[in-house]
């Protein structure tokens, strides 16, 4: 009952300045969909879009099939939490929960009965009748869910609502609204910058940066393949390792040359990559896909001289210098390193990304056409 | 009035949803027929006014005179003496405005005991009527009986009960001391919340830096306050170009014109003469002028965010 | 900057002295001088505080329409007798009702026009909208002067010369940019995200602002209700050319003019400033904090 699509929807300033540049959306009824991107990235134009709260320059926005670009917010079936929780500081908590039940008419058992029982749910019954100003971060975020809880619309947006609480905080409540999304059966969008935020919670993410849509995918789509170098280094921490060089085939077998260097491409991707004898590459590796148990097998050997050992309590991360460049990677804690030692990592060459060095694309994952 | 400036130059994303275009329209209405009706109007019809030789003595015959009025006005000694007048009552004012401004706003700055009583009291020459301050000080300077005579004689100071505002020579620094009491309450305030929104963390890195009282005021106090006083002083110089009624109930714009100032001008002009295309020129003039004045603030200001 | 040290608190207490005698000492000799009998009035060197308080002059404006001022009466040397009273002294009280009219009604229809304009010009992206805001702006800088001979003509040929409405309308002019200055200023100081969340509830725009705006805006409310009051019931130059006769002057006219009157009761004059200034000051101290707070967009969030 709530699909959403935008289609080549864009949105562009007078002053020449484009949020929004063609964007194709299909949102899928009871989907948790995640916009992921950095600030200015048009995620959150986007989202405001939806509660109509921002204006289309071009292209049309459907829910479920009829166009609504000219559908004031007031008039959409459309709750929204804000990142800075918006709550009005002069209502109490009771009130700024019913509020939206109010504006649209319910009679007043009802919302009664809603705003208690969604208090409940939120465990925040005992602060119904304080006012906003005298409540903890963590508290008027409940609010804030409540407030968006109790209307039961049919889409339900938040906009970086996790931002302002402190890590501890931001961790539970995550699981919260994971939890929120399975009982309530609604369509949830949510616009975050925290990749692991993301990872988490969604069933489908939406990269975008600068207006423009990098990759849509379920979260281990995106993780696992990435179509550019700008998704795969927004996702995963510590971000993924890059290392410029060249591809040299040699009858069908495929390397990764740098230097010294020389990692040998599987099978799978070979193939794909075959035509690219010469091409100017740069290839990712993720800083958990390496060992250094035992010996490299051939083509599965990065050396290199380690400038530093940091230790994150679980494991270490070792900074190496592959062939003039700085790599970041983690290990085990069992070895003992110094700076200064020359060490062999193995490389674990079937997750490895190939991306062509001049436009950033990978040239093993393409895009699917939809 | 940054805020303002600041609000007009955010760009509108286009299209605006028709809804909010409506809707804005249909909010702003109301202001903008009362200000159409009332503000824009008047100016316009004055001017158009002012090309006329409009004489309420003889109102069956109104000659189109194009540019003649403001001719005769600039040939008009009384003129260019009102002008003289005018500015050496703003130039007196407004100094002194500002000077105890800044001292009662530094003092309210402080925090301290019965600061809340002291801004209280300070709204009260603020809030009384001009004609109630006029009659004030006429009192306070009545030659007869007056507090000013009484103060001084008491005081030692003088022998014998003198005139104050028939001396031509004392009329304007009378005059302009009464205008200042009743001014100072605004300015101050205005100075106090400029001084008001300048962090707190500047002085405690001063503080830290070694500065004391004395070099916190001039390092930091005073430049932060630059464009706030600034403003004030264009406002109060405002205010007293077109200041009237002190003027009215003091003197009528005596004795022997010691106190004939342009807003006297007009109003004698328009009202005792019955001219009413020589007051509309002068009272367009006037307004051009403080028109230029505000203008020029507003886009120095606009430069400044 | 807290420090308690004696040499702080010595400089704090005299500028403090010399602040409320600045302020305080012309106000006191009006309110003295107003409790003195003309005979003590006119004393050399004058009595700073009544030696015999008399409330005959306040007696003598409340009673003024009781009495006739002809020469005779006006040869006895005494207030309370009915002379040296101003001939125009019965109408102050009236005028007062006058000023009190028009000051209410400008007040009532200067929100009803300034805060729909204000929230739209503070809130809503449209096209026009910084037109308006510097069209509000320029109109902040009218002299009163400019006013009086286009607001002349149109009023006496429209025959509304001695009528209170002219007033009102005038007062409008005046007061309308610098009570949508005021609001815009506080309404651009509230979070957007407010006006975003109450519409997503469902609030079309005007619920948003009443339902709201309003009650986080009254700081700034009761600073443009204050300012917008004593802007009225203070004008002098126009009241005093758009009206004519006692039926509609208001009080700064009829006050004006007993200072105009040459054979005057001193005492009588001060008597009638006090009683003029009483309403502006009640309203400026009961409502001093939110001068300031209502003037400083941002400074009081709800």
């Amino acid at each position: 009952m709530a699909r959403i699509k935008f289609e080549s929807v864009s949105k562009r300033y007078p002053n020449g300045f484009t949020a929004l540049d063609d964007l194709n959306l299909d949102i899928q009824d009871k989907e948790f969909l995640v916009l992921l991107g950095p600030s200015g990235c048009g995620k959150s134009t986007t989202l405001n879009m939806i509660a109509g709260l921002e204006d289309i320059s071009d292209g049309n926005l459907f829910f479920d099939g009829t166009v609504v670009n000219a559908v004031p917010p007031h008039q959409r079936d459309v709750a929204m939490v804000f990142q800075s929780y918006a709550l009005y500081p002069h209502k109490s908590v009771y009130e700024n929960i019913a509020f939206g039940l109010r504006m649209r008419k319910h009679p007043k058992d009802e919302i009664d009965q809603r705003v208690r029982d969604a208090a409940k749910r939120l465990e925040i019954e005992h602060l119904l009748e304080r006012r906003p100003t005298q409540l903890s971060g963590g508290q008027r975020q409940r609010v804030a869910l409540g407030r968006a809880m109790v209307r039961q619309p049919a889409v339900f947006l938040m906009d970086e609502p996790l931002s302002n609480l402190d890590a501890a905080l931001r961790i539970s409540t995550r699981a919260e609204i994971k939890q929120l999304h399975q009982v309530m059966q609604t369509t949830f969008v949510y616009v975050t910058h925290d990749q692991s935020e993301a990872l988490t919670l969604a069933d489908r993410i939406v990269v975008m940066r600068d207006g423009v849509v990098q990759q849509i995918g379920t979260p281990d789509a995106i993780y696992e393949q990435p179509h550019n170098m700008f998704v795969a280094s927004f996702l995963g921490n510590p971000p993924i390792n890059y290392l410029d060089g060249q591809l040299a085939v040699d009858n069908g077998a495929v390397t990764f040359r740098r230097g010294a260097l020389s990692l040998l491409i599987p099978p799978e991707s070979a193939g794909k990559l075959a035509a690219f004898a010469g091409r100017e590459v740069t290839i990712g590796i993720r800083a958990e896909d390496v060992s250094e148990h035992g010996t490299p097998p051939a083509g599965q050997a990065l050396g290199g001289r380690i400038t530093s050992v940091l230790p994150v309590g679980s494991d270490n991360f070792l900074e190496i210098d592959v062939e003039g460049k700085q790599l970041f990677f983690r290990v085990g804690k069992e070895a003992h390193h110094k700076d200064g030692d020359n060490t062999v990592l193995t490389v674990n060459v079937n997750r490895l990304h190939v991306f062509d060095k001049q436009d950033g694309q990978s040239l093993i994952w393409q895009k699917v056409q939809a | 009035m940054n805020v303002q400036l600041r609000a007009a130059r955010r760009s509108v994303s286009y299209p605006v949803s028709a809804y909010d275009q409506k809707t804005a329209l249909l909010l702003l209405s109301p202001m903008l027929a009362v200000l159409a009706v009332i503000a824009v109007f008047p100016v316009l019809y004055a001017f158009w006014i002012s090309l006329f030789d409009l004489k309420l003595t003889r109102p069956h015959r109104v000659p189109f005179v194009w540019f003649n009025n403001y001719v005769q006005v600039f040939h008009d000694q009384m003129f260019w003496d009102s002008v003289t007048r005018t500015a050496s009552f703003t130039v007196m004012s407004v100094t002194a405005i500002m000077a105890i401004a800044l001292c009662m706003a530094l003092l309210l700055n402080e925090e301290f005991r019965g600061r809340r009583f002291l801004s209280a009291v300070l709204l009260i020459p603020w809030a009384i009527p001009s004609v109630a301050n006029a009659l004030m000080w006429k009192w306070i300077y009545d030659s007869g009986f007056g507090a000013l005579n009484g103060l001084l004689y008491q005081l030692g100071f003088i022998h014998k009960y003198m005139i104050w505002l028939g001396d031509p020579d004392k009329t304007l620094p009378l005059i302009a001391n009464a205008f200042v009491w009743k001014e100072v309450p605004l300015a101050t305030i205005l100075l106090l919340v400029t001084m008001k929104s300048i962090p707190a963390d500047l002085y405690s890195a001063a503080k830290v830096d070694g500065a004391n009282l004395w070099k916190r005021f001039l390092h930091i106090t005073l430049p932060s306050l630059k464009p706030g006083f600034a403003l004030v002083m264009i406002y109060e110089i405002m205010m007293a170009v077109r200041h009237f009624d002190l003027f009215f109930i003091l003197t009528e714009g005596g004795p022997a014109d010691a106190s004939h100032v342009l807003a006297w001008e007009v109003y004698v002009e328009t009202f005792r003469n019955l001219s009413f295309g020589t007051g509309a020129a002068l009272a367009y003039i006037m307004a051009l002028v403080t028109f230029i004045l505000a203008y020029s603030v507003i886009r120095a200001m606009g430069q400044k965010l | 900057m807290h420090t308690a040290s004696l040499g702080r608190r010595a400089l704090l207490l005299a500028a403090s002295f010399a602040f409320l005698a600045y302020v305080l000492a012309p106000i006191a000799w009006l309110v003295s001088s107003s409790f003195q009998s003309e005979s003590e009035i006119t004393s050399k060197p004058p009595h700073w505080v009544p030696h015999h308080p008399t409330i005959e002059n306040f007696a003598a404006i409340f009673t003024a329409k009781d009495r006739v001022v002809t020469y005779a009466t006006r040869k006895d040397g005494d207030p309370a007798t009915g002379g040296f009273i101003p001939s125009t002294a019965k109408y102050l009280l009236p005028s007062m009702r006058n000023s009190f009219i028009v000051a209410f009604a400008v007040v009532v229809l200067n929100l009803l026009v300034s805060i729909p304009a204000a929230y739209a010009m503070a809130k809503i992206r449209f096209i026009g909208r910084s037109t308006s805001i510097y069209f509000m702006l320029a109109t902040r800088v009218i002299p009163d002067i400019a006013l009086v001979v286009p607001f002349f003509l149109v009023i006496r040929k429209l025959g509304l010369l001695d009528n209170l409405l002219s007033l009102v309308i005038t007062y409008l002019a005046i007061t309308v940019p610098f009570s949508v200055f005021v609001l815009l200023s506080y309404f651009e100081s509230l979070p957007d995200e407010l006006d975003k969340a109450a519409r997503v509830d469902g609030c079309s725009r005007l619920q948003t602002l009443i339902r709201v705006f309003l009650p986080l805006a009254v700081p700034s409310l009761v600073a443009v209700v204050l300012f917008t009051f004593l802007t009225s019931w203070n004008e002098f130059l126009l009241a005093l050319m758009f009206t004519q006769t006692p039926v509609s002057q208001t009080m700064p006219v009829i006050v004006a003019s007993f200072t105009s009157d040459f054979t005057i009761s001193f005492s009588f004059i001060n008597a009638a400033g006090v009683l003029a200034i009483i309403p502006p000051v009640i309203l400026a101290i009961m409502f001093e904090r939110y001068i300031v707070s209502g003037l400083t967009a941002g400074a009081v969030k709800g």
